[in-house]
């Protein structure tokens, strides 16, 4: 009697979409499963600072001419609201499954760093631009969102949820504890989220603040989404979504090496 | 032949208890001790962290709203603006304080190492509710003293300023423990946070004059003891006022007085402290 035949490897010569999409599926449960933190604490203080903003203006100084400001602030809010999701999807999963262990599972996995860095970010990605939309969804109820352009919304909001979910994945990496996670997203990401233009024209700040704001690839987010949500915007969207485009692109880039040499996550 | 057996077991008196008077000093002194050093460990995110979310609330309110040289009774926005962000803080970081200390002690199962020492209910409350009360003047003055060097700070009457802050600290500190002690796990807290505590403290007049809501809106603002906090605290800087002063400082001491009922009933009977 000959031996049954040992059973054959699963053959993955053009890649292993299989492994992608199951750990997209989990990204895509877990976010599932935080749904009343993530989208719901999202809402919560979209909709309070959008009440805060209306309350205190009052009608005094448009921010653009023709615009009210809790107008002018919502798709701010909005696009804040997404990337700050983003970097957190990306983020916490990272350092939650480095402090289990869990993270060996995946590094034993047949998955190239590439497919292994898809799989974390795409579902942080997704993420974010569900929470934005439901953020600019619930805020049309009270402001009027014209959307004269959706497509620029929506590729603005693509590029920059993906540069924040690979920021948060980075961040993720270099975190060796709860504490430095939040330390970036309290003293990086929030400034940065704040200070981008969400909630203020650029011609409110002083000459200097001007070319720094200029320099800042976060702006373009906000004003893309601007410019595709109520048609105001200010600087040209061919260039922020090229700035947008070419930082997504390096931060893709760093992820990847990072992954490769298997940094603060292979022994 | 030597001896070997030690001679003062048989010399020396046996250990006497140590006498507790009528307050366990030494205990609640011990406790109040290991609140500090809970968050004075991680003062980057416990005192730096709300420092830093202050200032930048500052900068963008002002940027987005002070354009139109925008004033409230002579005072620029700015002005306005930094002791209700100052107030903020307060609030939001003594609840964290005692209803994180609190609650993680439960879920770790270290809550026993405070309820077993000889230790009243009342001095049990004490040393933690002071322990947020340090945690709220402390970020509320480093806030303060950071947003001086943007923004001219006015100082109508200090001892206001202090009956404030002190009264605000306590009131979210004993509204913590009550959290931390309701809460089964952090789920819980954060939306207690995220959905009462947060809200509170954003509409309660920190950003605006609360005159400027709509008329129903307004009446409602004054049933909120954050308002007189906000409003009080506001005054003591600036010397401006929504709503009446002596009110208010009543309103503060009879929301205190009765938290710390609650929190009292809450210890004594071991709720979801005890087995």
């Amino acid at each position: 009697m000959s031996e049954p035949a040992p059973p054959a490897p699963a053959r993955m010569r053009r890649g292993n979409p299989r492994g992608v999409w199951t750990l997209f599926v989990r990204g895509m449960l877990r976010f599932v499963r935080f749904a009343t933190e993530g989208i719901g604490g999202a809402l919560i203080s979209a909709l309070l600072f959008l009440a805060v903003f209306t309350f205190a203006w009052a009608g005094e100084a448009e921010p653009a001419a023709g615009v009210s400001l809790p107008v002018f602030v919502a798709p701010g809010i909005a696009a804040f609201a997404m990337a700050l999701n983003a970097f957190e999807n990306a983020a916490f999963p990272v350092v939650y499954d480095k402090l289990e262990g869990i993270i060996g599972d995946l590094l034993m996995a047949p998955l190239t760093p590439a497919e292994l860095l898809f799989g974390y970010v795409a579902g942080a990605t997704i993420g974010g631009l569900v929470t934005g939309a439901a953020v600019l969804l619930v805020l049309s109820v009270f402001v009027e969102i014209a959307l004269p352009a959706p497509l620029m919304t929506l590729a603005f909001g693509l590029l920059g949820a993906l540069v924040f979910a690979l920021a948060g994945f980075i961040t993720g990496l270099w975190a060796e504890k709860w504490d430095r996670y939040s330390a970036v997203e309290t003293f990086l990401v929030l400034p940065l989220g704040l200070l981008s233009g969400t909630f203020f024209a650029v011609e409110a700040l002083p000459p200097l603040g001007q070319d720094i704001i200029l320099a800042n690839p976060v702006f373009y987010l906000i004003d893309g989404v601007r410019t595709g949500a109520i048609g105001q915007g200010y600087a040209e969207p061919w260039l922020g979504l090229s700035i947008l485009a070419a930082l997504a692109a390096l931060l893709w880039l760093v992820a990847w090496r990072l992954v490769v040499r298997g940094y603060k996550i292979k022994p | 032949m030597t001896d070997i057996t030690p001679k003062s077991a048989a010399s020396l008196p046996a250990p006497r208890p140590r006498a507790i008077g009528l307050v366990n000093w030494m205990g609640l002194w011990t406790l109040y001790l290991k609140e500090v050093k809970r968050f004075v460990n991680v003062l980057t995110q416990t005192v730096l962290a709300p420092m830093v979310t202050m200032l930048l609330f500052l900068a963008v309110f002002t940027l987005a709203l002070g354009r139109g040289n925008m004033k409230f009774d002579q005072f620029p926005y700015a002005e306005f603006l930094a002791p209700g962000l100052i107030m903020m803080a307060v609030i939001q970081n003594s609840f964290a304080n005692t209803s994180s200390s609190i609650l993680i002690a439960k879920v770790q199962g270290n809550i026993v190492d405070v309820l077993m020492p000889p230790l009243s209910t009342v001095e049990l409350a004490l040393g933690f509710a002071l322990g947020g009360v340090t945690r709220g003047l402390l970020v509320g003055t480093t806030t303060g003293l950071a947003m001086w060097v943007f923004v001219p700070m006015h100082m109508h009457d200090f001892a206001l300023v202090l009956y404030y802050g002190v009264a605000a600290s306590l009131m979210l500190s004993l509204l913590g423990m009550i959290g931390g002690i309701w809460a089964d796990k952090f789920d819980h807290i954060a939306a207690v946070t995220n959905f009462v505590i947060v809200p509170f403290s954003f509409l309660s007049g920190t950003f605006y004059s609360v005159e400027r809501l709509p008329e129903g809106w307004n009446f409602i603002a004054h049933l909120n003891p954050f308002f007189y906090l906000i409003d009080g605290f506001r005054y003591g800087f600036l010397g401006r006022n929504d709503g009446d002063i002596l009110t208010g400082m009543a309103v503060v001491a009879g929301v205190n007085a009765l938290l710390i009922f609650v929190v009292w009933l809450m210890l004594s009977r071991g709720y979801k402290l005890k087995p």
